[in-house]
């Protein structure tokens, strides 16, 4: 926690530095890109969460050269990872009757439960932070593209590992982390290679690997699944899924003939084989081109970047480099036409805004918003872009804004933790545990409580969920007894000198807006701030000095702002 | 004018008395928006009971000797069920759907499942919610792919709901989400009315630019698409909550039960008129591994108290009488108990439709419990053919553009 209070006096600190704006001629780099405000804040959304309020102003104290190596190594020192001390699964032979086995295994699964939810806790702490914003947001995309969900792993050790693992290798090499992620504990788990025999092949880890991992559809065949899978026989995990290993006997040591070439293939070889097609370079650089910049590159770009990242043998630190300064990384489609995440939604507003908030929130929040850390809702990952957006989670993104400001209260918006437990007491015959939400769901609802499922001895032999108790972090802990949001928007707008309503609306949508207000927005705004200030019967510039009313009609604009078509870009 | 008005401040605060000072300073500016559409076709209410139905427990092969060999302490008796003939009878608690299954608003397809069966709750249900083996990988959900056939040109937002939590899987699609909410009376954007006003102004358009809003075209920028759905979104919110707000019923629903009021919910949307055809809601808890004696007939009595006063309900509007509910699970479970008076995850097990606009009754065959797979019953009737019958009933389309094979068509509709 004190790394966190001290960076918080650092950020107070340096609070009073409004945005500047380009007020003085930029430097150029060499690229011939003018280095300003736009630009920093456009980075800042891109390879991380979304500028605090005096980041940008700290960016561009140097050149754009600089500031992307800065991204690329970090800004501080990393944060120690989290101590994880993991329950170890009871054993049916440890207990005297099925009753005591079974308490024991509701104990163990609850407390795996905690586990996985302060992990999630310390990742979005570490996405708030933005010690070191491009890796977090690295950490996401692998997550997103090397899918599994802890509802097949169900141990929460392995969905912690292969995080790590994603940590490790977020700015490494592509290469090594296909060949790290075919031996991934909950990757074998989740596509089924504990299944994989000599004598009885799955095709799961196959057909992902050369599917979404490494070509694409249409650049392989049938047969160089079935060939495939061969060559993946043997790698499994341990017991506890904490570990994997290889087992001779049950890998398939014969010849196999895989996109033309006959060998015989181990799941290394195999890898290498599909990192050799020339298609391997053209899909990872486009799903990482689509992911940064928010549209479809032109094919010669496309191009471009594929022979880029191959001849730099997948080394990933030079891609974003060339990405991060390249003029077109900054053309106008791209500023404008990418809608964040769930998550990017939640941890921009909280950084945008300068807050701290429990983490959980913001993990609950955007499961609820169609985003649940851990549990993607297929192989493919979260599908993005549009898909993010329906009526439901459009108006619930403006709900969860409202919360973290603190004008909508926690229990009308949180549900119930994204990924609670209904108790499978007793026989597991195929070690099939109800390890998560049993609805498949990926989209949610937009806040607001039934009559609550506590109070109500009947309904809960219905609808049994086991009860997370304090520790968990779940809804019972966030209300608003235990939430403050720490900002003060009048001392804000004052240090700013915003005071006339063109002012406020400009400087806030400025600070909390990821792009520029459109000109709809901003007369919206200013009608509301007319109507704010005629009901409180004060002039034009005057609006600060109405104390309480005055932050409170501040926060309300600031829900606004945030509940915006513009806040959902980024 | 001033009644909307007061309608609309009332759902605006989610409360019913308001000062009339408000209404003057705005009232103005507000006109009925054109609901999306008002086609009365049939609705389709999917009711996910979720952890495995224990089938044999739900309609009870009471007249079964290996039943009663099967389940020594579980098993009921004769006295236990309400019988339907010799052989088999529901469940003691289903006293309601006992009535509509006399008045012939229940058909029972006993049976019901798929070849190649899983065991696990997930994937047992993507098969369901995909109504294809391979599951998520095979793409959308079924409803999904049922709306791009069926409303391939509508853009509603009410199309397809989801009251509860986690929306299931069956509802994915990019083309047709859902609108998804607990309480429908919370599915709105949570501002003060200053706001909201402000709110409808800077991110959506105005009520008469709403009815002629474009639909979605190539090339639509992000920012005019977030608005477009920012318009859909308060305009489906408003329809919304002024269907539940508006509905009055004489049913009595049983109080504090979130199944009962979920469904009171339901018929309000069913006869609301705002174009809404696929509703999914869900009850859950029936992973019924011990003790299940106990729970599982807790869960019969919140089923039956709450689809009773529904039923009754839904023939109290035309829209009602033409909408078909279908109850499933993801799997039934084995014949045999377990150690710990409960039962594992097994496979087949029974749906239920129920509808006034339906010819009730039993259909498929009931699986022999003497000629079981390793311990479970082996399915009769595969669930797509229910899947297949409810889509060519209530959508009038070919299922097979649905759900990518034909399956024989079932008689009770």
């Amino acid at each position: 926690m004190l790394h966190r209070t001290l960076l918080l006096v650092v950020l107070a600190g340096s609070f009073g530095l409004s945005r500047a704006r380009a007020q003085e001629p930029a430097p150029r780099a060499a690229s011939g890109l003018e280095w300003n405000a736009l630009h920093a804040e456009h980075l800042f959304n891109r390879a991380g969460f979304g500028a605090r309020p005096n980041e940008i102003e700290f960016a561009l104290r140097g050149s754009h050269e600089h500031f992307v190596e800065q991204l690329l190594v970090g800004f501080t020192a990393p944060a120690d990872p989290l101590f994880i001390d993991l329950p170890e699964m009871p054993q049916r032979r440890d207990f005297e009757s099925r009753d005591e086995f079974d308490r024991a295994n509701d104990r163990f699964r609850r407390e795996e439960r905690r586990v996985l939810t302060s992990f999630a806790g310390w990742w979005i702490d570490q996405m708030i932070e933005g010690k070191h914003p491009l890796q977090e947001r690295l950490v996401l995309f692998w997550h997103g593209y090397f899918t599994s969900s802890t509802r097949d792993v169900k141990r929460t050790g392995a969905m912690v590992a292969q995080n790590e693992l994603f940590r490790r290798h977020a700015l490494g090499n592509f290469a090594e982390l296909v060949h790290a992620i075919v031996r991934d504990p909950a990757m074998l788990e989740y596509l089924d290679n504990n299944q994989n025999r000599k004598d009885s092949p799955n095709e799961n880890l196959a057909r992902e690997l050369m599917e979404l991992f490494t070509l694409g559809e249409g650049h392989y065949t049938e047969q160089d699944i079935k060939e495939g899978a061969r060559a993946l026989t043997g790698w499994r995990t341990t017991d506890d899924k904490a570990g994997s290993y290889f087992q001779a006997r049950q890998h398939d040591a014969g010849e196999k003939t895989i996109l033309g070439k006959t060998a015989r293939f181990d799941a290394d070889s195999f890898v290498d084989l599909l990192l050799e097609q020339p298609e391997c370079p053209r899909w990872v650089a486009r799903k990482l081109l689509v992911h940064f910049e928010g549209v479809e590159p032109e094919p010669k770009r496309l191009e471009e970047y594929a022979k880029f990242l191959r001849a730099s043998n997948w080394e990933l630190k030079p891609f974003f480099r060339k990405l991060f300064l390249d003029p077109r990384f900054y053309a106008k489609d791209v500023l404008a036409e990418r809608i964040s995440s769930p998550v990017e939604y939640l941890v921009g507003c909280t950084r945008r805004l300068g807050l701290t908030v429990p983490p959980q929130v913001i993990w609950l929040g955007a499961g609820q918003l169609g985003q649940r850390l851990f549990d993607p809702p297929s192989v493919k990952g979260w599908d993005g872009g549009e898909a993010w957006i329906t009526t439901s989670t459009l108006l619930g993104r403006g709900n969860m804004a409202g919360m973290l400001i603190g004008v909508v209260k926690i229990e009308d918006v949180l549900r119930e933790d994204p990924l609670e437990i209904e108790p499978d007491e007793g026989a597991m015959m195929d070690g099939d545990t109800m390890g998560g939400d049993v609805m498949g769901g990926d989209v949610m609802s937009g806040g607001g409580a039934k009559p609550d499922d506590k109070e109500k001895g009947g309904k809960r032999a219905a609808k049994r969920k086991v009860d997370l108790g304090p520790e968990m972090g779940g809804l019972q802990r966030f209300t608003n007894e235990f939430y403050f949001p720490r900002i003060n928007l009048t001392a804000r707008m004052q240090r700013a000198g915003a005071t006339r309503d063109t002012q406020i609306v400009d400087q806030l949508g400025s600070e909390l807006l990821p792009v520029p207000l459109s000109e709809a927005s901003r007369a919206a705004l200013l009608e509301f701030l007319r109507i704010e200030r005629s009901g409180l019967a004060l002039e034009d510039g005057k609006l600060h000095t109405a104390g309480v009313k005055a932050e409170d009609t501040l926060r309300r604009l600031a829900h606004l702002i945030l509940s915006l078509p513009e806040a959902q870009l980024g | 004018m001033t009644n909307l008005s007061i309608d609309r401040r009332a759902l605006l605060a989610g409360a019913s008395v308001l000062s009339a000072g408000w209404l003057t300073a705005r009232a103005s500016a507000w006109t009925t928006p054109a609901l999306f559409s008002q086609d009365s076709g049939r609705t389709l209410i999917l009711l996910q009971l979720a952890g495995g139905n224990d089938g044999l427990d739900t309609v009870v092969p009471y007249g079964d000797d290996a039943y009663r060999r099967a389940r020594p302490s579980l098993g009921l008796k004769k006295s236990e069920v309400l019988a339907l003939d010799d052989y088999r009878g529901f469940h003691g608690s289903l006293k309601q759907l006992r009535r509509h299954f006399d008045a012939g608003r229940v058909a029972v397809i006993e049976g019901a499942g798929y070849p190649e069966p899983i065991r696990s709750h997930f994937r047992s249900f993507d098969v369901w919610h995909t109504a294809d083996h391979r599951g998520r990988s095979a793409g959308d959900g079924w409803v999904g792919r049922l709306c791009d056939v069926a409303f391939k040109d509508t853009q509603n937002p009410n199309l397809v709901v989801h009251v509860g939590g986690s929306v299931p899987y069956s509802l994915h699609s990019a083309s047709h989400p859902p609108a998804s909410f607990v309480n429908p009376r919370a599915y709105r954007w949570a501002g003060g009315e200053a706001e909201t006003d402000a709110y409808e102004k800077a991110g959506g358009m105005e009520p008469e630019e709403r009815e002629k809003k474009p639909k979605k075209r190539e090339g639509e920028s992000s920012l005019d698409f977030l608005r477009r759905v920012l318009a859909d979104g308060q305009q489906s919110s408003e329809q919304v909550r002024r269907a539940v707000a508006n509905y009055r019923t004489p049913v009595d629903y049983p109080a504090n039960d979130a199944l009962a009021q979920s469904l009171a919910d339901v018929a309000a949307l069913v006869s609301g008129g705002i174009g809404t055809r696929v509703i999914s809601v869900e009850l859950g808890g029936f992973d019924t591994h011990t003790d299940e004696r106990n729970r599982h007939d807790q869960l019969m009595r919140t089923l039956d108290a709450a689809l009773g006063p529904f039923l009754d309900d839904l023939a109290r509007s035309e829209a009602g009488r033409k909408a078909m509910v279908v109850l499933f699970s993801e799997f039934g479970r084995r014949v045999a108990e377990n150690g710990a008076r409960g039962t594992d995850h097994g496979v087949a097990g029974p749906m239920f439709v129920l509808g006034h606009d339906l010819k009730g009754g039993l259909y498929g065959k009931h699986p022999s419990l003497d000629k079981l797979d390793d311990g479970d019953l082996v399915h009769t009737t595969d669930f797509r053919s229910v899947y297949a019958t409810a889509i060519e009933r209530c959508f009038g389309v070919k299922h097979d553009k649905v759900l990518g094979a034909k399956y024989p068509l079932l008689q009770f509709a």
